[in-house]
């Protein structure tokens, strides 16, 4: 193995761009695996920790099982429990602060000081802490007070669900103990005024008895309350959670991805590198090395180069991982007001990236350094023997042809499964049939190449027909490149017009909103009173009114949204988006006994149909409610969530408090005054914001635009991988031709014809690749819209044409750039040296 | 002792109507110490007839024994170490691999014997300095010149003491200076050295070096001579048409 090492680290040194090239492609893949498998983790922890932090140096947090706020007097019943030295009520609510205001969301948290004191500490940094029987005043957070420009003695204008509160600042606390959430503390009482719940709490944190058996006090507490509630952990934020979960998957897959187009990058590498080599492979068997010998020699080059690649990526994914989040705090503090810390580097994710960076780089290597060492001493000794390769080449076309036609009626059969595997059948399909393919496609596009290159197209054309297989494997992976690149803009358009869509179809009846300012943790946000509502509807000109009220809770013990509307009015001014036989008096139904709508996405994790009866978990214990549709309105596709009528809501979880209003007027009222006086009311709700539909719809088009800029960047990064497909194979082109290179030169051709000639080659690999990446591309892209239909987010299939444009330009245009280095070298080739070299 | 014994040796390309044969009944035996010329025009079947005697070809028909052994019944690893203990092989092209230097690559046959690293340059840097090429064993084959990268060839062929060694057009690619010397070097391995040498040439001049030379014409050896100076070998040529 020493010597198969050695010959391996000097053929790697020997051709330094190349091994550059192709460990590049290593990079690439366990960087993205890496960094963003590091940042994800760090994410979901910090978000985690945020949650817990607020339960965090208590002994034991009690919250319903519901996720919806209960009666306060729970909490004597666990104080009187052996072991608990006190127990401390608190009524939660994160708040919308006004738009353009330093901080976002504030938590507004109600406590009652005398026993909160018993059960925390809550160090001070300025003034004082509240006291019981305190009205109108606050403590706050020391990032509230620094973003809010708040010293003690000042005033805070906090949202609530009667309007603005005015509170005086009387105390700063150290924010250490709840770092990344801006936090106001109030008093019980007047937490419960300020959001309409009076008597009501969102948890209980308690104290244990020095010295107590944590676990036998946590397990009497249990028993004590029953299983109507949850003791020592905080549901909230879980749907959060539970998207991070899937981004860290998605972002995964694309590590996989890149990594997967490494691979092929790195099996076109060593297939030249076996044709070049075949006389030191002849030689080498001539004098005595055994087959496993060449073999281990091709190995170990991958193993160092994996080993490298791997390195270097494991860096520059560490690089990746901090900059992102050097990039994305921001966003983040201004949404959800947290701030990641540094990035998770866990053993598990070093160890993945590890594996499949060195996995897929012998991988890649192992099927030519397979057929290295089959080759006998002569065979190597003697030129290529071209008709070996092309029946192979014939034998997997065959194959090739019978997959793509399997696939075309798995994608026609409607079945998201089939589909998923038709599509990836179509990727592996054309591969197998790729090398057949590249005289074909490369002949359909003489005719514009000859235009451009005359004479050197003709020349180009050739010298790729000459290695289809090789020219097959960068079409490959500049296939998978833009077929990705394809599908993804293919979803993001279906996404824009189905999400467009759905905005004109939900709020298609009203002419008015009043929308909650932060729209991500809708679930726990202080909405309107009734008063409010009822304000509203004495508004002249305004005819039907509709509100959503928001509560939480678990359905057949999966958590869930709940969100209550009036079986009447809702309709009127809005619609649903109803899955198979739903239809909009399917909502009118929601009046009788307890019936429930379900959304695509919860009915689909859960596999709830219509008709089925359900067990919700509700503040008055599991009470069953009967599936009467499933549908959802555009804000809340995308979480899990159930609506019931409002009069349920009131029995069943307590709430009236209304997130969200949505109003229509009547035929003949002047739309300039009504949304007038409507802004007049509102003003005393900062956390709410009047929008007209048409505004509304805009404001939702740029939100989606801005959210897709992410998007667009993950396609640029997705292109990478095929400029160094291109850029490659180029290069080794140019290096395997050197000697031809130098007869063009001797027999007349000038430095222009030969950079030319390299220029026409790339245009023709992309071409190939190209046409390839299209058609993968709208299989995959019909398979991702499927499959997102199919797990609950309904969308049309738009037919991706801008992602076919982009295709074909980043295809072509990439092609020029990495032809550029190439073309250089291969000008500028010195005649004599390059009829010499071997 | 006879070092090769091939009999009715037959190598067939191809099938039915377009076979070709290469080799056609060859018998030859090649004694301990014996320097072999094969001569004959360009597809007379010379260089098959080295591939097959050193185990790189294996032969439609006939047999070949090496040191006693048949060849047909050995397995590809059995041959695989025939070649890299018993035989030397000098190719037209030198094939040396390009990024070793030069006691690497004489010490290849050494190192994939499993012979330590430093065993192993000590005997391929005492038989280039044999070769002449005391001054440039460091060097990288593009920093040598034809003749000296051939030098290093034969260096890398008698490194593991080969009894016998195979050379296809050894002088093909060098100027007549280094081709002198390179046949003056397969000379003094034969005859100092006490190997078996088997050249293919077609170059008179450099197979007047041989003790015996063999004459082949369309896959069958037509005539063979001893010969004991240069004007043996000139009326040996005379004979058979090839002068």
């Amino acid at each position: 193995m020493r010597m198969a090492f050695t010959l391996a680290g000097r053929y790697l040194w020997g051709r330094k761009l190349r091994t550059l090239l192709t460990t590049l492609a290593v990079v690439f893949g366990v960087s993205v695996i890496f960094g963003l498998g590091s940042l994800l983790p760090t994410m979901v922890d910090t978000f985690t920790k945020i949650l817990f932090a607020s339960a965090g140096q208590v002994d034991l947090a009690i919250t319903s099982s519901s996720g919806s706020t209960f009666d306060g007097s729970v909490t004597d019943e666990i104080e009187s429990v052996t072991g608990v030295r006190a127990a401390s009520p608190v009524l939660r609510r994160p708040v919308g602060m006004p738009r353009g205001a330093a901080v976002g969301t504030l938590q507004v948290i109600g406590i009652e000081p005398r026993s909160a004191l018993r059960v925390r500490h809550y160090p001070l940094a300025e003034g004082t802490m509240l006291a019981n029987g305190d009205r109108g005043v606050t403590a706050v957070g020391a990032s509230v007070a620094r973003d809010l420009d708040l010293a003690v003695g000042d005033f805070i204008e906090i949202p609530s669900a009667r309007g603005l509160r005015r509170m005086r600042v009387i105390g700063i606390l150290d924010t250490v103990a709840a770092a990344g959430t801006a936090e106001a503390y109030v008093t019980l009482s007047d937490a419960q005024m300020m959001f309409g719940e009076p008597g009501r709490v969102s948890e209980i944190e308690a104290g244990f008895v020095n010295g107590a058996d944590r676990a036998a006090v946590e397990e009497r507490v249990r028993r004590k309350l029953g299983d109507k509630y949850t003791v020592g952990g905080i549901e909230s934020g879980s749907e959060l959670l539970a998207s991070l979960k899937v981004s860290e998957f998605i972002f995964n897959m694309f590590g996989v991805f890149a990594l997967a187009m490494g691979g092929f990058i790195i099996l076109n590498t060593f297939r030249t590198v076996v044709a070049e080599r075949r006389h030191d492979i002849g030689m080498l068997r001539a004098v005595g090395a055994r087959r496993r010998t060449i073999l281990n020699i091709f190995l170990a080059e991958s193993l160092l180069q994996g080993v490298l690649g791997t390195a270097v990526g494991l860096l520059l994914g560490a690089a990746l991982a901090y900059g992102l989040i050097a990039a994305i705090n921001p966003l983040y503090e201004n949404i959800v007001n947290m701030t990641i810390d540094k990035p998770q580097f866990e053993l598990a994710t070093l160890l993945i990236a590890v594996f499949l960076g060195i996995g897929v780089t012998v991988l890649g290597a192992l099927a030519p350094a397979i057929a290295a060492s089959r080759i006998t001493p002569l065979e190597a000794l003697r030129p290529q023997i071209g008709d070996v390769e092309e029946r192979a080449r014939g034998r997997r076309a065959g194959v090739g042809a019978a997959v793509l036609a399997l696939s075309a009626v798995a994608m026609l059969s409607q079945n998201a499964t089939a589909v998923g595997t038709g599509s990836v059948g179509v990727i592996v399909g054309l591969v197998l049939v790729a090398p057949q393919l590249v005289a074909p496609i490369s002949n359909a596009f003489a005719w514009l190449i000859d235009l451009i290159f005359r004479s050197e197209g003709e020349i180009a054309r050739s010298n790729m027909q000459r290695q289809p297989s090789r020219a097959a494997t960068t079409a490959s992976a500049v296939m998978i490149s833009l077929s990705i690149i394809i599908a993804l803009l293919g979803v993001m358009v279906s996404l824009t017009d189905g999400f467009l869509d759905y905005v004109d179809r939900s709020v298609a009846g009203a002419d008015f909103i009043f929308l909650p300012t932060n729209l991500l943790l809708a679930a726990g946000n202080v909405g309107a009173s009734n008063e409010l509502v009822a304000d509203v509807r004495d508004v002249a000109g305004v005819d039907t009114v509709a509100t959503l009220r928001v509560a939480k809770a678990r359905v057949n013990d999966a958590a869930v949204q709940v969100i209550g509307i009036d079986p009447v009015d809702y309709p009127k001014v809005a619609t649903f988006e109803f899955s198979g036989s739903g239809q909009t008096s399917d909502i009118g139904t929601l009046a009788k006994d307890r019936r429930l709508i379900a959304n695509g996405i919860f009915a689909a994790q859960n596999g709830i149909s219509v008709g089925q009866d359900v067990r919700v978990t509700t503040i008055n214990g599991d009470k069953t409610y009967q599936v009467a549709a499933i549908g959802s309105d555009y804000l809340n596709a995308k979480l899990g969530t159930v609506y019931i009528s409002q009069e349920r809501l009131k029995e069943d979880f307590g709430t009236e408090n209304n997130a969200m209003v949505l109003m229509n007027t009547m035929p003949a009222a002047d739309l300039t005054t009504v949304q007038r006086q409507l802004g007049r009311l509102v003003v005393a709700y900062p956390q709410l914001t009047l929008y007209d539909t048409l505004t509304f719809r805009e404001e939702q088009a740029a939100t989606l635009a801005t959210t897709m800029i992410g998007m667009y960047g993950l396609v640029v990064v997705l292109a990478i991988p095929t400029l160094l497909a291109l850029l490659n194979n180029l290069a080794m082109s140019v290096i395997a031709r050197t000697r031809e290179i130098g007869m063009l030169r001797a027999v007349g051709s000038t430095r222009s014809q030969i950079r030319r000639m390299v220029m026409a080659e790339a245009l023709l690999l992309a071409g190939v690749g190209v046409t390839f990446g299209v058609v993968s591309g709208v299989a995959l892209g019909y398979a991702m819209v499927e499959a997102m239909n199919n797990i609950g987010f309904k969308m049309p299939y738009s037919f991706p044409l801008s992602g076919i444009v982009a295709g074909v330009v980043i295809g072509f245009a990439f092609s020029l750039v990495a032809a550029i280095i190439p073309s250089r070298t291969a000008a500028k080739l010195d005649i004599v040296a390059a009829l010499h070299y071997e | 002792m006879p070092i090769v014994e091939a009999h009715g040796l037959t190598k067939v390309y191809g099938a039915g109507t377009t076979a070709v044969a290469a080799l056609d009944h060859v018998d030859l035996t090649v004694e301990a110490g014996e320097f072999v010329a094969v001569m004959g025009p360009s597809g007379c079947g010379k260089s098959t007839l080295l591939n097959l005697l050193g185990g790189l070809d294996t032969p439609t028909g006939g047999t070949i024994e090496i040191d006693g052994d048949l060849v047909a019944d050995m397995t590809d690893d059995q041959l695989t170490l025939l070649r890299r203990r018993r035989f030397g092989f000098v190719f037209q092209f030198f094939n040396l691999i390009p990024v070793l230097n030069a006691t690497e690559n004489a010490a290849l046959p050494l190192t994939l014997d499993g012979i330590a690293t430093a065993e192993a340059h000590r005997r391929a840097q005492e038989w280039l300095a044999r070769v002449g090429l005391g001054d440039r064993m460091t060097n990288r084959p593009d920093q040598l010149s034809g003749g000296q990268q051939q030098r290093v060839a034969v260096a890398r062929a008698l490194v593991t003491d080969p009894a016998l060694l195979l050379a296809d057009e050894p002088t093909g690619n060098l100027d007549s200076k280094a081709a002198d010397d390179i046949a003056a070097l397969l000379t003094q391995a034969s005859g100092e050295w006490g190997r078996a040498v088997l050249m293919v040439t077609h170059d008179p001049r450099i197979a007047a070096y041989a003790h015996r030379m063999v004459f082949m014409r369309d896959g069958k050896i037509v005539d063979e001579a001893r010969i004991g100076s240069p004007e043996d070998a000139r009326r040996a040529m005379e004979k058979v048409g090839l002068l």
